[in-house]
C-alpha cells in the first residue's frame, strides 16, 4: 500500500501542527532517561507536545508514563537529558514554580477547605489580586457547573462533582499546560463517558495544553488528538487515535489498542502492492498489503481488527481472503455480537459484526459451518 | 533499716516450707526493712503460729488503711503521735497484759514516754524509738562553714545565715509539718508540744525565713541524697540518716556522714505495736507481741535495723557498735533534754498543714 | 418488637460508666458533703443500712457545703487548681513541641521502618513508670549522668541543679506523656495522603508553606486528640511532681494528698476531688465533641 493511499485512508484532521516543520512544540523531551536506583522508568526518550493538544500517555501500569508525567509537574527529574517548556529549560524549576497544573488520580482535595476555597488556592499563592481571585473562582465554578456547591466541603460531595472540583482547581491558575493523572479513573462507566466529553468541550474552550495519563484505551482513543503508546520506559508509537488504531506499527500496539486476531506466520511472496502470508500447511496463504521492514522468507505476524472480518455460510466468490470454520462461540453485545470461528487447524478469528436484524433471525448458531472473509486492506503486516 | 540482702531469701524459703503445717496464722503490718527476718523464722518455729508479714513505708498509709477499716492485720506498728488519734478513733484493741509475761522487760522511762500518747500503755508496747535531729556530710560542711561549724545546733538548720551558704552544697528537710514545726518552736524557746495555733504560728517566720535555702522538702530522699553526696544537710529521722552514714561508708566514696541530736533537744518518736479492734487472731497477735518483748529478740532487732528499743533487759544482748553510739543510744542527760509531741486535733493539724503548704510553695 | 440482643449490647457500656464512674462519682460526693470525723470511717454521718428510709433521711439532713466553703474560703485551693491548669497547659504545649516532630518523622520514614519506630515510642511503657520516672533522678541529679557529661565535656565547671526544679518536673512530664502526643499525631499524619502535598506545591506552595496550609490544619485532629491526652492526666498529676519537682511546685494532687493522708479530711479531699473532676470534664466533653466531629468528616 503506498504512502497516499494511507493517507486517503484516513482523512487528515484540520488541526496537525506535528505535521507541520514549522510548528514549534510546547513541550520537549530530548533524550530523557530517568533511573530509579537500578531500574529503568524511562529510556532515552524524545517527545514534542505542541500547543492546544489534548495529548495522551497510555500504556500499562509501570510502563513510565506517570513517571513523564511527574516530570513535566516537577515532581521528579530526568538522569540525564533535557526537558523544554516553551522553548525553556525547567528542569531545575520546582513545581511551585511551573506554569504546569496537575490533576490527580486521586483528585487531591484538600479535606479541611470548602469547594471555593479550594479552587482559590493556587490562586492565593499567585500575585493576584484580593479581589480579583473571588471573580476567578466563580468563573471557575461556573465552568465545572458547580457554583451551588461552593461552601461544601470535598466530603460532601459526590465523586463526580470531586472530580470537577479538581478539574477546576487546576485550571485555576490559567496553566500552559494541564497535567491530569487517570482523571477519570475513579468514577463509574457511564459518568466516565460523560465526563469525557465535557473534558474536551472544556479543553476546546479553553485551549489549554491538556497532557492526560491514562491505562484506558478507549479514553485516550475518545479525548486526545494525539496517544502516545508506552512500553517499558520507550514510545513505542505516538499517533492519532485513529492511526494507531488502524495503522498499529508493531504487535504490541495493536494488541494493546483495541480487540485484534493475531496469525503467526512467514511472509512467502513480495509483489509490488502485496505480500501474502503462509501461516498453516492445511490453508491458504492471507494475501495482505505491504509489510514495512520484512523481507521475503521472514516471520511476520498478521493483524487484522474483528470488525474487518466478515462471516458468511457460503464462501463469497470475490474475497481476496476466505477460510471455513465452524462457529465456536456467539457473544452478544446488544449493537453487536463477536463470533469466535474454530478454522479447520485450530486457530479462533473472532469476527464483529452489528446486528441489523433481531435475534430470533440471526444468520449463525453454534456448530455451524461459516467462512471468514477480510480484503487485503484489512489487516496489516507486522514484525513478529 | 540496715539494708537486708543476706537473709531475706533464706527466711522467705524457710516461711515457705513451714506453711503447709500451720493452721494458726497471725498477719503483721510493719514498716519496710523494719525487722531481721530470721527473727521472724524463729517465731514459727517457736510457736508454730504461720506469720504472714506484710510492709508499708508510711504512717498515712497505715492511718489509711485503718481508718477505712477491716485490714485483717493482727499486729500493725504506727508512730506514737499517729496511735493516739488511732486509738481516739477506736482503731485498736486493749493489751491483755496476763499474756504479755516479758513486759516486766520495758524500760520504764522510754514507757512514761510513750504513755502521753497511749495513757497507761494500754494499747501498745514499744518497738524502736528514735529522735529527730541533723544528718550532715562532715567535710562538705566544715568546707562551706568552717570547723566550728554548729553541727549540733538547730542553729544549723534555722538560722538563714546558715543556711545561705549551706543552700550551695543542698539542704533537704522532711516533709512533716509535725517534726519540723516543733523544732522551729523550740529553736524559738517556745513549747514544742504546744497545740495553740498562736504558738505554732511563730514557727511560720522561722521556716519561711530559712526556705529560699532548702532544695526538697522530702521525707526519704535524703537517705540517698546525703550518702551520695547530693546534699550535704538533712534534717531527718536517726535511723535513715544513719542508714545514710553506713551507705555511704560501704560506697568508699570519701564521703562521711555524721548525725547529731541538737542541744536545743530533739523530737523524739515510738514505733509502737498495736492490735487493731478487728484483728482476727488477738491472740496470735499477742504471742507475737511477747515474742518482740523477750531481751535477745529486740536486742537481735536493733542489732539488726540500728535504732533504740524500749527494752531495758535487751541492752546487755546489743551489739557495741549499736549501744555504744550516741546517736542511737544518747547519755542520759541528752535523754532528759528530748520532747515528745502528742498529735494534733482535726482543727489544728488542718491549720499545721496549711501553713507548712505556705511555707513550701509561698502561698 | 423489643430487641433483648440490641438492649443488651446497648446497656453493657452504661452499666459500665455506672459501675466504674458513677456509682465512685456518687460515694466521693457523698463523703464531700460530710464532716470529717476522728472514727473508722473518718467522716460522718455514715449510711447505715439497718436503719432504712429514716437513716437516709438522717444522713441527707447532716449534707452541707461546708467544705466546698471552704474551698473558695482559703486561696490556697483556687491558686493550686490554676497552678495545676498551668503546669499542665504547659507541659501540654511542650509535648506538642517535642511530639510533633517525632510523630511527623516516624510518619515521614519508610514504610519499613515504621513499625519498629512506633515499638520504640511505646516500648517504655512496659517498664514500671516509676521505675522510669527515678530513672530521671539518676540522669538529672548533682552527681548525676547529666552532669557528669556536661562536667566531662567542659560546658559547666560546676554541677548544675536540675533535679527538683519545674525544669525537672517539665521533662518528667513530657518523658512520660510523650506518646499520647506522638501516637495520635502520627496516625493522622501517617494517613495524610502525600498527594495533598504534591498538589499544594503545584499550586505553588514552597515545601514549608504546604507543611503549614495542608500538614498542619489536617493532623489537627491528631494534636487536639494529644493534647487532651497529656493535659487532662496532667491537671491531676501527683507523682512527678513529687519525685522530680521541688517542694514549691504547688499541684492539686498534692493538696489532694495532704488532705487525705496528712490531714485524714476525708471529706474535704472528696470535695477538691468533685471540683477537680468538674474542671476537667469541660475539657473532656469538648474532646468528645471534637472526636465525634472527626469521626463524622472522617466518613
Amino acid at each position: 500500500m503506498s504512502e497516499d493511499a494511507e493517507k486517503g485512508a484516513v482523512p487528515t484532521p484540520a488541526f496537525a501542527p506535528w505535521d507541520d516543520p514549522q510548528a514549534k512544540p510546547l513541550i520537549r523531551f530530548q533524550g530523557v532517561t530517568k533511573k530509579f536506583g537500578e531500574f529503568v522508568a524511562i529510556d532515552d526518550l524524545s517527545l514534542d507536545i505542541y500547543e492546544r493538544e489534548f495529548f495522551a500517555l497510555l500504556g500499562p501500569s509501570g510502563c513510565g508514563k506517570t513517571t513523564l508525567m511527574r516530570m513535566l509537574a516537577g515532581f521528579e527529574n530526568p538522569s540525564m537529558g533535557g526537558i523544554t517548556l516553551a522553548g525553556r529549560d525547567i528542569v531545575p524549576v520546582p513545581p511551585n514554580k511551573r506554569p504546569v497544573n496537575m490533576m490527580f488520580q486521586s483528585y487531591a482535595l484538600f479535606p479541611h477547605l470548602s469547594v471555593a476555597d479550594n479552587i482559590a488556592f493556587g490562586l492565593k499563592r499567585s500575585d493576584m489580586a484580593k479581589s480579583e481571585i473571588a471573580g476567578r473562582v466563580d468563573e471557575m465554578l461556573g465552568l465545572v457547573q458547580l457554583r451551588k456547591f461552593a461552601a461544601r466541603k470535598p466530603h460532601q460531595i459526590s465523586g463526580g462533582q470531586r472530580q470537577r472540583v479538581a478539574l477546576a482547581r487546576a485550571l485555576a491558575k490559567a496553566p500552559k499546560l494541564l497535567l491530569l493523572d487517570e482523571p477519570l479513573g475513579a468514577l463509574d462507566r457511564k459518568l466516565r463517558e460523560e465526563t469525557q466529553f465535557e473534558l474536551m468541550d472544556i479543553q476546546e474552550k479553553l485551549g489549554t495544553t491538556f497532557v492526560i495519563v491514562t491505562h484506558d484505551q478507549e479514553e485516550a482513543m475518545t479525548v486526545a488528538s494525539r496517544v502516545a503508546v508506552m512500553d517499558n520506559g520507550r514510545l513505542v508509537q505516538v499517533d492519532t487515535p485513529e492511526r494507531i488504531y488502524e495503522f498499529p506499527v508493531s504487535r504490541y500496539v495493536a494488541d494493546f489498542i483495541g480487540d485484534v486476531n493475531l496469525i503467526e506466520g512467514r511472509i512467502e511472496t513480495l509483489t509490488k502492492d502485496c505480500a501474502t502470508v503462509v501461516w498453516a500447511e492445511t490453508m491458504p496463504p492471507i494475501t495482505a498489503g505491504l509489510p514495512q521492514g520484512i523481507g521475503a522468507g521472514e516471520a511476520c505476524v498478521f493483524a487484522i481488527r474483528p470488525e474487518k472480518v466478515t462471516i458468511s455460510a457460503e464462501r463469497p466468490p470475490d474475497a481476496v481472503n476466505a477460510l471455513p470454520g465452524k462457529v465456536l462461540d456467539i457473544g452478544y453485545l446488544g449493537n453487536m455480537s463477536t463470533y469466535h470461528v474454530e478454522l479447520a487447524n485450530g486457530q479462533v478469528i473472532k469476527s464483529q459484526m452489528t446486528n441489523q436484524r433481531r435475534l430470533a433471525r440471526r444468520a449463525f448458531s453454534w456448530e455451524d459451518q461459516v467462512w471468514v472473509s477480510f480484503t487485503a486492506t484489512g489487516g496489516l503486516i507486522l514484525m513478529a | 533499716m540496715k539494708p537486708m540482702k543476706k537473709s531475706v531469701l533464706a527466711a522467705l524459703s524457710a516461711l515457705a516450707l513451714a506453711t503447709p503445717a500451720l493452721a494458726e496464722e497471725v498477719h503483721v503490718y510493719n514498716w519496710s526493712d523494719y525487722i531481721d527476718e530470721e527473727l521472724l523464722v524463729q517465731f514459727e518455729q517457736e510457736t508454730g503460729i504461720k506469720l504472714i508479714y506484710d510492709v508499708y513505708d508510711s504512717n498515712e498509709v497505715l492511718e489509711t488503711k485503718l481508718l477505712a477499716g477491716s485490714t485483717g492485720f493482727d499486729v500493725v506498728v504506727p508512730s506514737a503521735s499517729f496511735l493516739a488519734r488511732q486509738i481516739k478513733a477506736g482503731v485498736y484493741q486493749k493489751l491483755d497484759k496476763s499474756k504479755l509475761p516479758n513486759l516486766v522487760n520495758v524500760w520504764p522511762e522510754i514507757a512514761e514516754r510513750v504513755s502521753v500518747f497511749d495513757p497507761g500503755n494500754a494499747y501498745s508496747i514499744n518497738y524502736m524509738w528514735g529522735t529527730t535531729g541533723i544528718g550532715y556530710n562532715v567535710k562538705k560542711v566544715a568546707e562551706v562553714l568552717g570547723d566550728d561549724a554548729p553541727v549540733n545546733s538547730l542553729a544549723l538548720v534555722f538560722d538563714p545565715k546558715n543556711m545561705e551558704k549551706l543552700a550551695e552544697c543542698g539542704v533537704h528537710f522532711l516533709d512533716a509539718p509535725d517534726e519540723v514545726i516543733p523544732a522551729a518552736l523550740r529553736y524559738l524557746g517556745e513549747d514544742p508540744n504546744s497545740g495553740d495555733v498562736d504558738v505554732i504560728a511563730k514557727a511560720q517566720p522561722v521556716l519561711e525565713a530559712v526556705r529560699p535555702y532548702v532544695r526538697k522538702f522530702h521525707s526519704s530522699e535524703y537517705i540517698n541524697a546525703l550518702a551520695n553526696g547530693e546534699i550535704c544537710v538533712a534534717f531527718g529521722w536517726s535511723g535513715d540518716i544513719l542508714q545514710a552514714r553506713d551507705r555511704a561508708a560501704e560506697a568508699d566514696a570519701g564521703i562521711e556522714i555524721d548525725y547529731k541530736i541538737p542541744k536545743e533537744g530533739a523530737l523524739m518518736w515510738f514505733d509502737q505495736m498495736a492490735i487493731p479492734a478487728d484483728a482476727p487472731n488477738p491472740d496470735g497477735a499477742l504471742k507475737f507481741l511477747n515474742f518482740i518483748l523477750e531481751p535477745k529478740v529486740a536486742a537481735a532487732a536493733s542489732n539488726y535495723v540500728y535504732y533504740a528499743n524500749g527494752n531495758k533487759a535487751s541492752q546487755q544482748y546489743l551489739n557495741e557498735d549499736v549501744i555504744g553510739d550516741p546517736a542511737i543510744y544518747p547519755d542520759e542527760a541528752t535523754i532528759k533534754n528530748l520532747y515528745v509531741k502528742e498529735a494534733y486535733d482535726q482543727k489544728t493539724q488542718r491549720f499545721a498543714t496549711r501553713m507548712w503548704t505556705a511555707i513550701k510553695t509561698g502561698n | 418488637m423489643f430487641n433483648f440482643r440490641r438492649f443488651f449490647l446497648i446497656s453493657v457500656p452504661y452499666i459500665w460508666l455506672l459501675l466504674l464512674f458513677l456509682v465512685p462519682f456518687g460515694i466521693v460526693l457523698k463523703i464531700s458533703l460530710s464532716d470529717s470525723a476522728l472514727a473508722i470511717p473518718p467522716y460522718s454521718p455514715t449510711f447505715d443500712l439497718s436503719a432504712g428510709w429514716a437513716g437516709f433521711r438522717e444522713m441527707w439532713a447532716a449534707f452541707d457545703f461546708e467544705n466546698f466553703l471552704w474551698l473558695v474560703d482559703d486561696s490556697l485551693y483556687i491558686k493550686a487548681y490554676l497552678s495545676s491548669v498551668w503546669i499542665a497547659l504547659v507541659s501540654m504545649i511542650l509535648t506538642l513541641l517535642v511530639g510533633y516532630p517525632i510523630a511527623y518523622g516516624m510518619a515521614k520514614a519508610p514504610e519499613e521502618w515504621r513499625p519498629t519506630l512506633m515499638m520504640l515510642i511505646i516500648l517504655p511503657f512496659w517498664t514500671s513508670f516509676l521505675i522510669r520516672v527515678y530513672a530521671w533522678i539518676g540522669i538529672l541529679g548533682s552527681q548525676g549522668y547529666l552532669n557528669q557529661f556536661l562536667l566531662w565535656i567542659g560546658v559547666i565547671d560546676e554541677p548544675l541543679v536540675l533535679l527538683n526544679t519545674s525544669l525537672a518536673v517539665y521533662i518528667g512530664i513530657v518523658y512520660t506523656y510523650l506518646p499520647f502526643m506522638v501516637l495520635p499525631i502520627y496516625a493522622t499524619l501517617e494517613k495524610l495522603d502525600g498527594d495533598l502535598l504534591e498538589a499544594a506545591e503545584d499550586l505553588g506552595c514552597s515545601r514549608i508553606s504546604a507543611f503549614w496550609l495542608i500538614t498542619v490544619p489536617l493532623s489537627r485532629p491528631g494534636v487536639i486528640a494529644g493534647c487532651f491526652l497529656v493535659f487532662i492526666p496532667v491537671v491531676g498529676e501527683f507523682v512527678i511532681p513529687s519525685l522530680l519537682g521541688g517542694s514549691r511546685t504547688l499541684m492539686i494532687g498534692k493538696v489532694l494528698w495532704d488532705e487525705f493522708f496528712a490531714n485524714r479530711d476525708w471529706p474535704l479531699a472528696s470535695a477538691v476531688a468533685v471540683i477537680l473532676l468538674l474542671i476537667l470534664i469541660i475539657p473532656i466533653v469538648l474532646f468528645q465533641r471534637q472526636q465525634q466531629r472527626a469521626q463524622e468528616a472522617g466518613q
